[in-house]
């Protein structure tokens, strides 16, 4: 064991970055107590050009108020509606890659049979090239199978995630050869050993795979950018927040809290995981 | 290892995803970036290429991208290894700075750019800092001068996931190591090139080439900031994508993808090999 000294520098340095980075999210938070008329005219001194006038920085509404929530969600749902496009793409996505990914992973590792090296080469290199590379090819399937301007069109290309991929099989891998070879002993087929063993013992590469999705899914601009070009409504928050945000309305940033909600929880839940599963990146 | 036919069943959701929406239409699009894509559609060989490398909105989106990216990664590579290093060693201290690095990556950007719009504005808190310290105002988000918030806003957003990675891999340094080093009486700074990098070099690897799949990433601030068209110093190749695919040129998309693959790949490649070159030195 190493001495624990105190470092006080170094942990002053650690608090700072950790306020940087919740600076943006704890202001966005603030912001949604604002009532709608306060945060307008807050808002509307921005882009003065004229003088030496500045915007306040204001941290404490005048007055507390739930007003900006009761517009977004029960006056005016058009938040609400991306909202749920947003959650829709998020499950059918996130859903079908765990059906998906940790079977292609544990046949790609825990199975000797020709071939696998290439298979699993080809995911790192999918995995390193671009998404201006990758939407090429998304795009010419879409078209030819008919499926642009239509949920599909983001939900099944995103169905392989190459990164996750890779995580999973790095993590199984891992597991030690001989609880696979004391099921065979047991003569459990291949299946029972799926269920019963490797998805049990891969968990936290799971929970890894599900909150980097989530981030991913939480976020999607380019892909519904490019895919649902005629279809406005069928466009998740991550892209119209920003279209509805172009004049202020006094309840952008409840719109935004709400929005950065279920992060907050996909990481409270998921914030263990992801601390055991990128361990595994290290071993090659 | 199980030897049989059922890992097929294991592989079959995975492979013909992968087989449908990045395989068979990676090499299938080839066609398209070598016919005219008139009527009759000619083979042109490389006349679409030769067309898109003198396309000077094509050189202009693959020279920011570029340049953006190689800001941004060694950066924010630099930036993660440090925060990592700093909570490696107040270990097992420092919980509440482990569980709010991440959390800027899980939030969507559309919803954090209202602030963002706020710190950047030109009387915003930025610019009031920079003239409380004397210095002249800038116009952060509508000018050349809107590299610098992309470069903080990605930073901002990745740094978290690259700690974490970071993290995990200096601690799986054997701790006898060190303590053989502080006997041996090596001063930190020798420590740290002579221990933690060597033996974190696949981890480091590995975040440098994720940082940099972000980077290339660097569009959705810049498109949520100002659109399709922003200043010129910001307009990237996925500006660029976007903007022929709306124009339906499949050629000149295509021809796009595959010139920007080979150009990634490359690079990657000899980064590779220049790893495993390292790597050897180190352990023969």
């Amino acid at each position: 064991m190493r001495k624990h000294k105190a470092f006080p520098v170094t942990q002053f340095l650690l608090i700072l970055v950790a306020v940087l980075l919740l600076l943006p999210i704890a202001a966005t938070l603030i912001l949604s107590f604002f009532s709608p008329e306060e945060l307008k005219a807050y808002l509307a001194t921005r882009n003065s050009f004229s003088g030496d006038r500045m915007m306040e920085i204001r941290l404490i509404p005048r007055e507390f108020s739930l007003l900006q929530y009761y517009r977004i969600l029960i006056t005016d749902q058009t938040i609400l509606r991306g909202f749920v496009n947003s959650a829709l793409y998020a499950i059918a996505i996130i859903g079908g890659q765990i059906l998906i990914l940790p079977m292609l992973a544990y046949g790609l590792s825990c199975f000797r049979f020709r071939g696998r090296d290439i298979i699993a080469f080809s995911i790192v290199l999918l995995m390193v090239l671009p998404f201006q590379v990758t939407m090429v090819p998304n795009v010419l399937t879409l078209r030819t199978l008919n499926l642009l301007n239509s949920r599909w069109a983001v939900i099944l290309p995103m169905l392989t995630a190459p990164f996750s991929a890779f995580l999973l099989r790095q993590y199984m891998l891992s597991i030690p050869g001989e609880l696979i070879e004391a099921a065979q002993i047991d003569s459990a087929g291949p299946l029972h050993c799926y269920i019963r063993i490797v998805l049990p013992l891969s968990r936290p590469v799971i929970g890894t795979m599900i909150a980097l999705s989530f981030a991913e899914c939480w976020n999607l601009v380019e892909q519904p950018l490019v895919y649902l070009t005629l279809r406005p409504d069928l466009q998740p928050l991550s892209v119209t927040f920003g279209q509805l945000t172009s004049q202020i309305r006094g309840i952008e940033f409840a719109g935004a809290a709400l929005f950065i909600l279920p992060s907050l929880f996909v990481y409270m839940i998921f914030q263990d995981d992801i601390m055991e599963g990128v361990q595994i990146i290290g071993i090659k | 290892m199980y030897r049989t036919k059922k890992v097929w069943l294991f592989l079959f959701p995975g492979l013909l995803a992968l087989m449908i929406f990045y395989f068979i239409p990676f090499v299938g699009g080839i066609r398209y970036s070598v016919l005219d894509g008139s009527f009759s559609n000619r083979f042109v060989g490389f006349e679409n290429y030769r067309k898109l490398w003198s396309n000077s909105m094509f050189l202009l989106g693959l020279r920011n991208t570029f340049e953006l990216s190689l800001i941004c990664a060694p950066l924010l590579w630099l930036l993660s290894y440090l925060t990592a290093s700093g909570l490696a060693r107040i270990y097992p201290k420092g919980v509440f700075v482990r569980s709010s690095v991440l959390l800027p990556f899980l939030a969507p950007s559309s919803a954090v750019i209202l602030v963002w719009q706020v710190f950047f504005d030109y009387g915003g808190p930025l610019n009031r800092l920079l003239t409380a310290l004397g210095g002249e105002r800038i116009l952060w988000l509508n000018s050349g001068a809107m590299r610098l918030p992309i470069i903080i806003m990605f930073l901002w957003k990745n740094l978290g996931l690259c700690t974490v990675i970071f993290l995990s891999a200096i601690r799986s340094v054997p701790a006898s190591y060190y303590e053989a080093a502080e006997l041996d009486g090596i001063r930190p700074f020798r420590r740290t090139m002579n221990i933690t990098l060597p033996m974190i070099m696949p981890s480091s690897y590995l975040v440098f080439i994720l940082a940099w799949i972000n980077a290339f990433r660097i569009f959705r601030e810049v498109y949520f900031l100002s659109g399709s068209y922003p200043d010129l110093t910001v307009y990237t190749l996925q500006h660029y994508m976007n903007n022929v695919y709306g124009k339906l040129d499949y050629q000149l998309v295509t021809s796009a993808a595959y010139s920007f693959a080979v150009l990634v790949l490359l690079i990657f490649g000899i980064l590779f090999l220049l790893q495993q070159r390292a790597a050897n030195e180190i352990n023969g």
